[in-house]
């Protein structure tokens, strides 16, 4: 009698495409061939997930046409198939996959925006969290703040890219010239929502590396490096102000170095 | 826990926003809690509509029948939802998924042996032991049989209750789908099943489609409930009596109101069977 793992194993194989005829012979047919019967199972995955990819990548999906999605999405399927049973979690190599598909090879943008969407859809399914109070810092002494690191937003995510990737995304490319430069994304849930917005280099180095868990030494060290005439007041009151921060601690005291 | 008295819908995230605006008077809604694994908004959201009404979490993502063994990462984010939301009801599916660590994202269909049967009864085992509640299997859609499957499916769903205390999800398009497409009645498969361990029916539309020349029903959640299936489910409330009904519907979504019409038809059909039991 056949056992179950090796069933499993020869039905994993059918519905991944690598093998359509060794279950055949345990399957009753009754009017339809077993590898027909298969068929429908290994339709239902490269369908469905290619609607899960759809969902996560609609202007991937827009800007290639959505046959050519299809052709690319079922690719990447082949190569990646999904290891975890939320489909919200899928495909996050997608992007990497686009940038060495022959055929985006003149789409150099691709990549960027499919990195956006991932970032969105990882935004929209982070936990949330109560964000700390404008004085938060109030009792930290000022000889402490090179140690800070702060736990900031868990949908919060920072993304660099030559090209203007936001006003790809937002639908009007014809209008974007792609020549015009490339743009710093803040992207993080507010409210019930996911939304993005442009930042400058100090901002986004010092916020990326905060999110990294450098401490703020390090991370304002990264951002004078950008701009010397960096304001780390404005720049605290405004990482709070816009509730990115939802708690902190002081790194051990492992140097002596202040501002 | 809260009881359950009638006919809820499932929820989908395109009417998340809709169904938060203006609760619906539906007796409670029934979400995958695969999408809710993360969290975020739409997590916000089902916790506030969970002090409106009973939720019911469905899973897909289990593997109950699975040789690779119950996910221990995936069963710990169940079990954290399950404690943040406290559930009604919590079902799974009779199929498996995974085979060495990929998910094949799909309910895939069992062979009926006393070797499946054992494992499934220490998966549904270990799966109700960590969440330390019953939970509730569903009868799948089937497109294939196994020729060396030697139990009934619905005398194996009775084994599994019978072994591990667990409650029954009785999927009634799935019987018709199943029927139509392996060859057997739906009423004499309703005949079969245990009434007491049966906790809850769910109803939803199919795809009549042709394969090698032959019609082949897909369960794909895509229409209005048919009517052989309301035909059936009457049967079974006739046979069973009362049970939370659910409403499914996962592709080519109507607008809400659609959705919550049929509802109102399960619930005539309860009212209906019901009283003439009663009146019998």
């Amino acid at each position: 009698m056949l056992a179950l793992r090796d069933l499993q194993l020869a039905m994993g194989r059918s519905v991944l495409g690598h093998d359509e005829t060794s279950l055949a012979d345990a399957i009753v047919g009754d009017g339809i061939a077993p590898e027909s019967r298969l068929r429908i199972y290994r339709h239902h995955y490269e369908i469905s997930l290619t609607e899960a990819l759809k969902a996560i990548y609609p202007a991937i999906c827009r800007l290639v046409d959505e046959r050519f999605f299809g052709y690319a999405a079922h690719e990447y399927i082949k190569a990646h198939p999904p290891r975890r049973p939320c489909l919200h979690e899928y495909g996050e190599s997608f992007a990497d996959f686009l940038a060495s598909f022959p055929p985006c090879r003149t789409l150099a943008y691709l990549a960027d925006v499919a990195r956006m969407e991932w970032r969105i859809n990882a935004s929209l399914h982070a936990p949330s969290e109560p964000p700390l109070a404008a004085d938060a810092f109030r009792d930290v002494a000022i000889g402490d703040y090179p140690r800070l690191v702060f736990r900031l937003l868990p949908s919060l995510g920072y993304l660099e890219s030559p090209w203007p990737i936001d006003r790809i995304w937002s639908g009007r490319e014809e209008a974007v010239d792609l020549g015009e430069g490339g743009c710093r994304l803040e992207i993080r849930q507010r409210g019930e929502e996911v939304v993005f917005a442009r930042l400058d280099k100090p901002q986004f180095v010092l916020r990326r590396a905060l999110l990294a868990g450098e401490r703020l030494e390090s991370a304002v060290a990264g951002a004078l490096a950008a701009d010397p005439h960096f304001d780390l007041a404005m720049a605290l009151k405004r990482l709070l102000g816009e509730e990115l921060v939802t708690g902190f601690s002081l790194a051990p005291d492992d140097s002596q170095t202040s501002f | 826990m809260t009881a359950i008295s009638s006919t809820g819908i499932g929820l989908r995230g395109p009417h998340l926003a809709a169904v938060v605006a203006a609760p619906p008077a539906v007796g409670f809604l029934e979400v995958h809690p695969e999408n809710y694994m993360g969290g975020g908004p739409a997590l916000g959201a089902l916790e506030r509509l969970r002090r409106e009404g009973p939720i019911s979490l469905h899973g897909v993502g289990l593997s109950l029948g699975g040789t690779d063994g119950i996910a221990a990462a995936h069963l710990e984010r169940l079990a954290g939802l399950v404690e943040r939301l406290e559930p009604a009801l919590i079902s799974e599916h009779l199929s498996w998924s995974i085979v060495e660590g990929v998910y094949l994202n799909d309910l895939l269909p069992l062979p009926y042996t006393e070797e499946a049967l054992d494992l499934l009864a220490a998966h549904i085992d270990h799966v109700q032991t960590r969440l330390r509640r019953q939970i509730l299997v569903e009868n799948p859609s089937s497109y294939l049989s196994y020729r060396h499957s030697t139990i009934e499916e619905p005398a194996f769903l009775a084994a599994l209750a019978a072994r591990t205390g667990c409650g029954l999800l009785c999927d009634i398009n799935n019987i018709h789908v199943s029927g139509r497409n392996l060859g057997f009645d739906g009423e004499a498969y309703l005949a079969a099943l245990p009434a007491e361990a049966i906790g809850e029916f769910h109803l939803a539309g199919h795809s009549i489609n042709d394969v090698d020349g032959q019609e082949i029903l897909i369960d794909d959640h895509g229409s209005e409930v048919a009517a052989p299936v309301w035909a059936l489910y009457r049967a079974a409330l006739r046979r069973f009596g009362p049970r939370p009904t659910l409403i499914e519907w996962d592709n080519r979504l109507p607008a809400l109101p659609v959705l919550l019409g049929e509802s109102v038809k399960a619930d005539a059909a309860i009212g209906e069977e019901t009283s003439s039991a009663r009146a019998a």
